[in-house]
């Protein structure tokens, strides 16, 4: 689609300038301006390109949650991995008040 | 006065067509424009009489095709205002101009509310109103020049004193209830006559009121459009998307993150990629109403370009949930503080994600602590799994300190100074590792920080005690985010249903969607 096309090779980001770029964008304006024009097709949106990915994913039989650009969301995000530093460090902190109370 | 005459004479020509786009076009009341315009206002300082030349000039007539208009009295009325608002404005003077400019939108709306020509001033009243919410932002943004109307005012009546803001979105609102009482057509069909500027009227005044931080007069708009509008699919796509963005915020502002979510969710879905800013802006509320629903932001979302700016502050939230982080969680709140109360996502956030970020904790400590009995077959109704809250506790306090300043005793370079004793090591080794004797954390050089009441885990300083605990986990069972009971004599959180489900943590913490996740079916305000 010709929609999808023009936004990511407008907006295809400088990369010394990315991290100049994202403070001076938290920094823009709040307002809800109007857009610049007043109608657009259903097939513009992503609620079309969220159908297509769906429908796509349906007939290849793939994963249910639906991966890929047009998966948004998370369910199921519980993290059974423990081996990041702040579990060691509450791990190492059990331990030693363990073993402090047995003394 | 022959500028007036022609000007009026044309406005005729335009009723008598029915021409709502050139009545549009020709009464303009906001710079820059033509210099006819000023022409037009210096010669209105010389007529003495304007209502008896409006009225000679707009006659109304009778036996009117039915294809053709004529001017009626709400017209002639507005016409004699729209004169001395050009006879009387400055420019400069913008507490004047907004008094003149509010009275003539009174008046148009007066025009608008003819059953039978008042449509004809539709477009005129959207720019009106546009000019109108403009001057008043303009005007909200300088309180040197608002403070006087109230310093003149105040002596005058009891009666509260309104703000600009207030006043303003008065007028406006009045727009919106002629055309959302229209009755050409009925609220089933698709909108005819008046009707088809219901929501350009509700955006237009929520926009005001959302930019002054005046949300709460926004009820009145919602209410009125759930009692009697149109459904929202009959409109325009800009107009669809921007009310759903406030009807979405006017939720999440009165914490209903479910109507929220679904609002925004409706409004992103609906906006193509190539609108960046506005996708921005929907998302920098749909992110944290999901979030608080139970719903992360998966990498593909925040990797999208309109998300470039959000996923470093969203992305360190949903990590901080995920894994039950505090520290990261404060830290990031810390980090973000400016942008996220500028946004009105601070203290929503501050409180609202503590639950998940207790759940997470917990869940945490049940791995890192629980020991599965050895399987037996003889004996298939084992004891109930259980969480020692007593751990917990010592999980909390640990952050607890971190957050107010205590750093881990390990932190420091790896290597033994040369000049430590090394019988001194030995002794510090066996008391079973670096820190003091009952915590691997050692105390800042100045002391603990000091902390404001919310940047500890539970008040302030305050020190986290077993009841605080056992409290909090009680609490996050009563919403179900933990499955199982407190046994309170034993200190300790028993599961239930691990059997069923397969292991204990998939019982004790179930999919937080699924439990607070669930939408509400209808959304107040929304008219599908």
């Amino acid at each position: 689609m010709a929609a999808d096309k023009q936004p990511t090779t407008a907006e295809k980001p400088e990369q010394p300038q990315t991290a100049q770029k994202s403070a001076a964008a938290l920094e823009e304006d709040d307002e809800f301006e109007d857009f610049p024009v007043e109608d657009w097709p259903a097939s513009e949106t992503e609620a079309a390109a969220q159908q297509q990915a769906a429908a796509g994913a349906a007939s290849a039989a793939t994963e249910g949650e639906g991966k890929g650009d047009n998966h948004l969301w998370e369910k199921s995000w519980d993290d059974d991995d423990t081996s990041d530093d702040f579990s060691a460090q509450l791990r190492e902190e059990l331990k030693k008040v363990e073993a402090a109370k047995r003394r | 006065m022959a500028l007036t005459t022609q000007f009026l004479s044309s406005i005729r020509g335009f009723v008598k067509e029915r021409n709502a786009q050139k009545l549009r076009e020709w009464l303009l009341v906001e710079p820059p424009v033509p210099d006819i315009y000023h022409n037009l206002a210096k010669e209105l300082r010389g007529v003495a009489a304007i209502d008896k030349l409006v009225e000679k000039h707009l006659p109304e007539d009778d036996d009117v095709p039915a294809d053709q208009g004529t001017a009626w009295r709400g017209l002639v009325a507005f016409m004699e205002d729209y004169l001395k608002y050009w006879r009387d404005v400055d420019f400069d003077d913008l507490l004047v101009a907004h008094e003149l400019l509010m009275g003539l939108t009174n008046s148009c709306t007066t025009a608008l509310n003819h059953p039978l020509y008042g449509t004809m001033m539709l477009q005129t009243s959207v720019a009106l109103c546009g000019s109108l919410s403009k001057l008043s932002m303009t005007l909200n943004k300088r309180p040197d020049l608002t403070r006087k109307i109230q310093t003149i005012d105040t002596s005058g009546g009891d009666e509260e004193q309104k703000s600009i803001i207030d006043k303003t979105a008065e007028v406006m609102q009045r727009v919106f209830t002629a055309c959302l009482t229209d009755r050409t057509s009925d609220r089933s069909q698709p909108p005819e006559g008046k009707k088809v500027g219901v929501y350009t009227f509700a955006n237009v005044t929520l926009k005001l009121l959302f930019a002054c931080r005046k949300t709460h007069l926004a009820k009145t708009i919602f209410t009125n459009i759930s009692a009697k509008s149109p459904s929202l699919s009959y409109y325009p796509a800009s107009q669809r998307v921007t009310y759903l963005y406030y009807l979405g915020r006017f939720h999440f502002i009165n914490s209903h993150f479910s109507r929220a979510a679904q609002c925004l969710e409706q409004a992103y879905l609906q906006t193509p990629p190539a609108f960046q800013t506005h996708r921005k802006l929907i998302l920098t509320y749909l992110i944290p109403c999901k979030m608080l629903l139970g719903y992360l932001p998966s990498t593909a979302l925040l990797q999208r370009p309109e998300a470039e700016a959000l996923s470093p502050i969203f992305s360190q939230f949903a990590l901080a949930i995920r894994t039950g982080n505090y520290l990261l969680f404060q830290s990031t709140l810390e980090t973000h503080e400016k942008w996220l109360l500028r946004k009105g996502l601070l203290l929503t956030l501050t409180f609202r994600l503590r639950p998940l970020l207790w759940r997470s904790l917990s869940r945490r400590i049940f791995l890192l602590t629980y020991v599965a009995p050895p399987m037996d077959s003889d004996k298939p109704n084992q004891k109930a799994a259980t969480l020692d809250l007593a751990h917990l506790v010592v999980a909390a306090t640990y952050i607890q300190k971190r957050l107010e300043g205590y750093v881990p005793a390990d932190a420091g370079p790896r290597s033994r100074p040369p000049h430590v004793n090394a019988i001194f090591m030995k002794a510090v080794a066996s008391n079973g590792g670096p820190g003091t004797a009952d915590s691997t954390l050692v105390a800042p050089p100045g002391g603990a920080k000091k902390l404001r009441p919310n940047d500890g885990l539970v008040w302030g300083n305050m020190p986290i005690t077993a009841e605080h605990v056992e409290g909090v986990v009680a609490s996050l069972v009563a919403q179900g985010l933990l499955h199982g009971y407190v046994a309170h004599s034993l200190g300790r959180f028993a599961i239930m249903g691990a059997a069923k489900k397969g292991s204990p943590v998939a019982a004790g913490w179930p999919n937080v969607s699924e439990v607070i996740g669930v939408g509400d079916d209808e959304v107040p305000g929304l008219v599908g």
